[in-house]
């Protein structure tokens, strides 16, 4: 028996009208409190976001914000690693604490009527944090070990090698935010100390709150944080971006018996603040950061040469990159690799299609109320707003922003940012088997173990 | 303790089989659509293991009314995510939309529970066995460790048992699948009486129910399924399985698997408590002195025990040992071993597992699409939506008693599966 279906599609009914959650700001104790009301979530965040990331290391320091990030929960003035723990998921909180290119971000998932004491603790991390030299010993052997891992994998060995080849040496964009195994293996206990006497205090720092705060005394909450804590700094210098230019070229790490290899191809790229943000990143959504995109219907649909492909941009406080990427198999990473690249071409002489342009931006206007779903979103996203100083209605501007996009905003970007000609392609496989894929570009084969 | 949520819903049953959960949720003008279907890889037949999976992806590759790339892009369009997985015990699909685009997502899962077959073809076919081929490269075959899951369940259960390949199959299996093999597949398992569909969010429960009948009322039942190969296996291994794998791995990592009673007893329940006492947090009995005190072991990401939770015969929980750099991991798994031994459990360390078990269950099911997931599962398999709310007061219920019992019943030297990574370098200079 056949089915019965419904031929057309559905229209949609009128949507529910949706902001970005309402938040305030207010200063308590000599420090900065957003807080922001989300009724009806057991689970709330506390999170202390500072301006101090990778980007504000020392030269030659390269990973120690990460690695005070993961010292700030083995021991404070007033408990071992053992007893900060159990303080923690005694009641419930699981502990966060990392650092990316422009943000030190530390604190708690928690029951929502746990806050304030969860908030206790964060403080006395943050403020009083041991730093004892066999933990930060063992804090830095423990990263190691992680770094060994990360570049045993194709896709963080791809990722380094291509920050390598992109940004000249003395840029702080040529190594990854976490810092190598070179930089990390150098740092003592003393430079751990350091960053956090240097780059962590109540000056570049902001305490936000998200979820249900009935029962919770922001005040309270905010004076725990920042009552008494004293410690003057400054904000970091700008980065130095510059690259190492030139055209096209290919860059191969060997990793011997690779059953595919792994593709990342691009360039540098303007930074957060680029008047032509919004343009370029929905332009970059209809290249490769959809299902249905240019690159994932080429590489995956059409040709199945990969599991998915993708593209876009990552902006930063002082630079960025563009990367379009794809782990291919093996036989067939010269055809990927041309198929890419001329995809990469033909969106930066053509420019978008207006259907193109019109399912980017209606996808990515259309998430939002989905991407801020619960506290731990929103608060990640409060958190942008503080790093990058946004205004607080930035998410609702952005939206706006993104539905008056047009057609010629945005291929204006594909000829300024799509650089095709300039493109770093690196390629971490089976050099044996793949060298000769490239014969007619510049070539630099580098072993695994560089 | 946080108040416990209960989340209201209501189970309703469509002539044709449908089972259909919904629960309001109003708080933001989203909506999450689930369906489970009833067919795993355990369902699969010998010589075409990975097939459940394989079959997934030509989900995506349209059907009567829905182009080959417009399952995607609709949804996409709408400002909406979608994907589907395959497990062991079940294949699942899911949407999460603004709440007005919600009959899209209605529509296109009926057009293909209804009609995929107008629009399978062999290019479809070929197509996303190469994407899958290149799944299984990219996430195993060229990953360090990467045959750890497969070598779990060829190790774990007897030959010819159903859960003894994985989901993803094997490379000879792929290439062997033809079309004909897909349309069997769909007719034999794909039907709306072997599925479950969930909404949970901004709908209006009587308005969602009217939807669901317009778009799925027309869908013949299939009467009757077969039953799943037999999964029954004792319930301990018998013995000490070993292997040890030289791999181009950076330091050696050591696995260790127990057989354990399936998802939906409570001992399994008892399980999850004991994990979390052993493994589970900062504040666990293995990272305080693996991590800690004796530094053997890298820092776990998550749990370092991890029960998977089948429903046939027996589960499996696995320990996941990755050693620090230099330590002999015959080492590292002496004292494992010794400390896995769990013996008296004080009440202070069962209150911090239920404190723990309490945030990640509510984490699990703060969100309206993790909470349409857990009525599909809970429904699917087991016939009882009501779970949702009332398997965290069951997980809250274990005592220190039970959780001794079943590490007493579990962690034995005869019933464990022990998988050593180590480098190739160090294994042949070995």
């Amino acid at each position: 028996m056949s089915a019965e279906l419904i031929e057309s599609r559905p229209a949609p009914s009128a949507p529910r009208p949706w902001s970005f959650p309402s938040f305030e700001r207010r200063d308590i104790a000599g420090g900065r409190v957003i807080a922001c009301h989300l009724p009806g979530k057991p689970l709330a965040v506390v999170s202390l976001v500072l301006t101090s990331g990778a980007t504000s290391e020392p030269a030659g320091k390269e990973g120690v914000a990460l690695l005070l990030a993961r010292a700030l929960s083995e021991g404070t003035s007033s408990r071992d690693a053992y007893g900060f723990a159990v303080a923690g998921e005694g009641l419930g909180a699981s502990w966060r604490a990392d650092a990316d290119w422009d943000s030190f971000r530390c604190g708690f998932e928690v029951p929502a009527h746990q806050l304030l004491a969860a908030t206790e603790l964060l403080a006395e991390a943050i403020r009083e944090p041991a730093l004892d030299d066999p933990t930060l010993d063992r804090v830095r052997d423990e990263r190691l070990d992680e770094l060994a891992l990360d570049l045993s994998q194709p896709g963080p060995r791809a990722s380094m090698a291509f920050a390598g080849a992109v940004f000249t040496a003395d840029s702080r964009y040529s190594r990854l935010d976490g810092g190598d195994v070179q930089t990390v293996a150098g740092l003592t206990p003393d430079d751990i100390r350091a960053f956090h006497h240097d780059r962590i205090g109540p000056a570049v720092a902001t305490l936000v709150l998200v979820g249900d705060l009935d029962g919770t005394d922001v005040d309270a909450v905010g004076r725990v944080m920042f009552d008494g804590w004293h410690n003057d700094v400054s904000p970091a210098a700008p980065v130095n971006v510059a690259t190492n230019g030139g055209p096209r070229r290919v860059v191969l790490v060997d990793r011997p018996g690779s059953v595919q290899s792994m593709v990342y191809a691009g360039h540098d790229a303007p930074n957060r603040k680029t008047p032509d943000f919004v343009p370029m990143t929905t332009m970059s959504l209809a290249l490769g950061g959809m299902f249905n995109s240019r690159l994932n219907l080429k590489l995956r649909e059409e040709k199945g040469y990969t599991y998915g492909a993708f593209g876009g941009f990552d902006c930063r406080r002082d630079g960025g990159i563009f990367v379009a990427r794809a782990a291919v198999q093996t036989a067939v990473t010269g055809a990927a690799v041309t198929e890419l690249m001329n995809e990469l071409e033909a969106l930066h002489e053509g420019g978008l299609t207006a259907e193109e342009l019109d399912r980017a931006r209606s996808y990515r206007a259309g998430i939002f109320p989905i991407n801020f779903a619960g506290p731990g979103a929103v608060a990640s996203g409060l958190g942008d707003v503080v790093v990058h100083g946004h205004p607080d209605d930035h998410f609702d501007r952005l939206r706006a922003e993104i539905q008056a996009t047009t057609l010629d905003q945005v291929n204006e970007t594909t000829v300024t940012r799509l650089r095709p000609d300039e493109a770093v392609i690196v390629v971490v496989g089976d050099a044996a088997a793949v060298r000769d894929d490239f014969t007619g570009l510049p070539l630099e084969v580098v072993s695994d173990e560089d | 303790m946080p108040t416990l949520p209960h989340y209201p819903f209501s189970l309703h049953t469509l002539d044709n089989g449908l089972r259909v959960v919904v629960s309001e949720e109003h708080l933001a003008p989203v909506v999450a659509v689930n369906i489970w279907y009833d067919v795993g890889s355990r369902h699969e037949t010998p010589g075409r293991t990975g097939f459940a999976h394989l079959f997934e992806h030509l989900m995506f590759q349209g059907s009567r009314n829905v182009g080959r790339t417009d399952h995607f892009g609709m949804i996409s369009e709408a400002g909406g995510t979608l994907n589907g997985t395959t497990w062991c015990d079940r294949t699942n699909y899911y949407e999460t939309v603004p709440s007005n685009h919600l009959e899209t997502a209605l529509w296109l899962e009926a057009d293909r529970m209804g009609g995929l077959l107008d629009a399978l073809d062999q290019d479809n076919l070929d197509n996303q066995r190469d994407v899958v081929k290149n799944e299984k490269r990219q996430t195993r075959d060229n990953q360090p460790y990467g045959r750890w899951l497969e070598l779990f369940h060829e190790l774990g259960y007897p030959a010819g048992h159903p859960y003894q390949h994985s989901t993803i199959g094997s490379m000879e299996d792929l290439d062997a699948a033809s079309l004909e093999d897909a349309r069997n597949f769909y007719s034999t398992w794909y039907a709306p009486d072997n599925a479950v569909l969930s909404i949970v969010g901004d709908v209006e429960t009587d308005a969602a129910l009217a939807a669901v009948r317009k778009y799925f009322e027309g869908i013949p039942a299939k009467g009757s399924f077969p039953d799943p190969p037999p999964s029954t296996v004792p319930s301990h291994i018998g013995e000490e399985i070993r292997q040890v794998v030289p791999d181009r791995v950076p330091v050696p990592r050591v696995f260790v698997g127990y057989r354990i009673p399936p998802f939906g007893t409570t001992e399994f329940d008892a399980v999850e408590v004991l994990a979390t006492i052993l493994g589970g947090g900062r504040g666990s009995r293995l990272y305080k002195s693996l991590v800690l005190d004796h530094p053997l072991l890298q820092p776990p990401d998550g749990n370092v025990l991890s029960p998977w939770p089948f429903v046939g015969g027996a589960a499996l929980l696995i320990a996941d040992l990755p050693a620090r750099e230099g330590v002999d991991p015959a080492e590292l798994e002496a004292a494992y071993h010794e400390l896995a031994q769990v013996g008296e459990v004080p009440e202070a360390e069962m209150e911090r597992a239920r404190a723990l078990i309490t945030s990640e269950w509510l984490h699990h099911l703060a969100t309206v699409d993790g909470r349409a997931d857990m009525f599909s599962q809970f429904t699917t398999l087991f016939d009882e939506p009501a779970l949702v709310n009332d398997m965290l007061p069951r997980l809250l219920a274990v005592t220190a008693k039970d959780v001794q019992d079943i590490a007493t019943q579990v962690i034995r030297p005869d019933n464990r599966v022990v998988l050593v990574f180590e480098p190739e370098s160090q294994a042949a200079a070995a």
